[in-house]
């Protein structure tokens, strides 16, 4: 039954992961010598600092803000009962729904050309089109997961004294923390691998090397330097194994389902 | 923080009077059409693959004995966190290698793996099936395929809902992947094709990239806000 599925994985997953790695024992224009060397190599383009920052500053300003603001909308659209409710989702969810790089010439077009091309607030200009294109699918999805909470959990609740407040802080959220968790890495290791937004604000004059995917994908697509993306990758996927490695050891997300 | 959201959808509606439908439709000898239908081929196919494998494989990690569960389990964890651009490059090598680049089906074979959807899945089954049902099932005689048959699918409505609504987001808006694996414009797809008309179509591009996401997630609006863990948080 599961055989179509792991074919799947081989082929599209653990394969280029292995050509991946096999592949930085190459020469490459970085390492002319091929082998383990590379990855210190790429490390020490350039390029590489400056988009470490500008990936940090991602990570560290809009992934908290986005989690927070996932978090809030949705515990506030599950415990109102709006009648607008299912509307109000819709309208988080449209820019989520939208191409990226059609996103991105919306906001050029809300924010005028001038603060786009005066790049000195652009890393607050890609966290926004970061933060209004990847909230929409986690409301959806946090907000399910609310709604699956039984109600006579929260009538207890109710029953001990709890405001909406206190139901909210005390009750829901401990009770979707394995979601929240999976949220949360998720948003980090799409933080870290950001690559259309400033992609697509080339035309504004933007270097090509504004993030570590771009520097990546420049490696392999500009320069044919195949070994030299790979070793980068590699680097950039690491830190978010230890992040999966984390989750895996702190939650019982590998547990066979449960017994009653 | 609604009205911050939803600036993309009032700026459509504000632009939708500049909206010119000629250039797109008339462009190269109409080949908008031709996107249009690559598109569906493409998506069609790929959705049907990847929802029916994740939710299959979900239920299989999260219910039943496997061989090599947890490596299945983290594998899945694990190809999930991968960049794209890292696995742009190999997946291009190896659909070149069958010869099928530059075709659809070395597109729609590439795109087809969703670890999110099966990890999803096995979320949902875990806490969903509980094993002393799924032992009751096997006392009656039931054999895997039975329990999935019986217990999985009939349980399934609000999971097949979700996933099927992010893979088909995922694989209508894929830019990355389609980039690098079709070359030739009359084989492109609507996500890489539209480029051309930013700037001048980019409203009417939005609205038609937009309208079948939005359909589906009204069709399925329903099932999904019932809860997607529904009965999870029980006992």
């Amino acid at each position: 039954m599961i055989l179509p599925y792991v074919g799947f994985m081989f082929f599209c997953g653990i394969i280029p992961i292995g050509y991946g790695i096999l592949e930085v024992r190459n020469p490459s224009w970085v390492n002319m010598d091929g082998g383990p060397e590379t990855f210190i190599k790429v490390l020490q383009d350039f390029r590489v600092g400056p988009a470490l920052i500008n990936v940090f500053f991602i990570i560290l300003i809009f992934v908290p803000l986005m989690a927070v603001t996932v978090l809030s909308i949705s515990l506030l659209l599950d415990a109102t009962d709006l009648r607008g409710n299912a509307f109000i989702r819709l309208l988080f969810l449209i820019p989520a729904l939208i191409p990226t790089g059609v996103a991105v010439l919306f906001w050029v077009s809300v924010v005028g050309p001038d603060v786009v091309w005066d790049h000195s607030n652009i890393r607050w200009f890609i966290g926004s089109i970061a933060f209004s294109t990847g909230i929409g699918s986690w409301i959806v999805i946090q907000y399910g997961s609310l709604r699956s909470i039984p109600p006579e959990v929260l009538e207890a609740g109710i029953i001990d004294g709890c405001n909406r407040f206190q139901l909210a802080i005390r009750l829901k959220l401990p009770m979707i923390s394995r979601y929240v968790a999976y949220m949360i890495i998720l948003l980090i290791v799409s933080a870290s691998q950001i690559f259309n937004e400033p992609n697509l604000l080339i035309f504004t004059n933007m270097t090509t090397d504004w993030s570590l995917s771009q520097i990546a994908f420049s490696y392999a697509f500009k320069a044919a330097d195949f070994a030299g993306s790979s070793a980068l990758s590699i680097m950039i996927l690491i830190p978010n194994i230890i992040l999966a490695l984390l989750f895996v050891f702190f939650t019982d997300f590998l547990k066979k389902s449960r017994n009653i | 923080m609604a009205f911050f959201a939803s600036i993309p959808f009032l700026w459509l509606i504000k632009d939708s009077g500049r909206m010119i439908f000629s250039p797109i439709i008339y462009y190269d000898n109409g080949i908008f059409f031709v996107w249009l239908k690559n598109t569906s081929i493409f998506v069609g196919s790929a959705l049907l693959i990847s929802v029916l494998t994740c939710i299959t494989a979900g239920f299989v990690m999260a219910v039943l004995d496997v061989p090599f569960r947890r490596f299945l389990l983290f594998s899945t964890l694990v190809t999930m966190l991968i960049p794209i651009t890292a696995m742009a490059m190999p997946l291009y090598v190896l659909i070149d290698r069958i010869h099928l680049n530059n075709t659809l089906l070395g597109l729609t074979l590439a795109s087809s793996y969703f670890p999110f959807g099966a990890f999803l899945s096995y979320l949902y089954y875990s806490s969903v099936l509980p094993q002393e049902l799924v032992g009751m099932g096997r006392i009656d005689g039931l054999t895997d395929f039975g329990i999935y048959r019986h217990l999985g699918i009939p349980l399934s409505k609000s999971l097949i809902s979700i996933v099927t609504f992010f893979s088909f987001v995922g694989l209508w808006n894929s830019y990355q992947l389609p980039r690098v694996l079709l070359i030739d414009p009359s084989r492109s797809v609507m996500s890489i094709g539209i480029e051309v008309f930013y700037g001048q179509g980019t409203t009417l591009i939005g609205i038609i990239m937009l309208i079948p996401s939005v359909l589906l997630y009204l069709a399925s609006q329903k099932t999904i806000a019932r809860g997607i863990f529904s009965g999870a948080m029980k006992g």
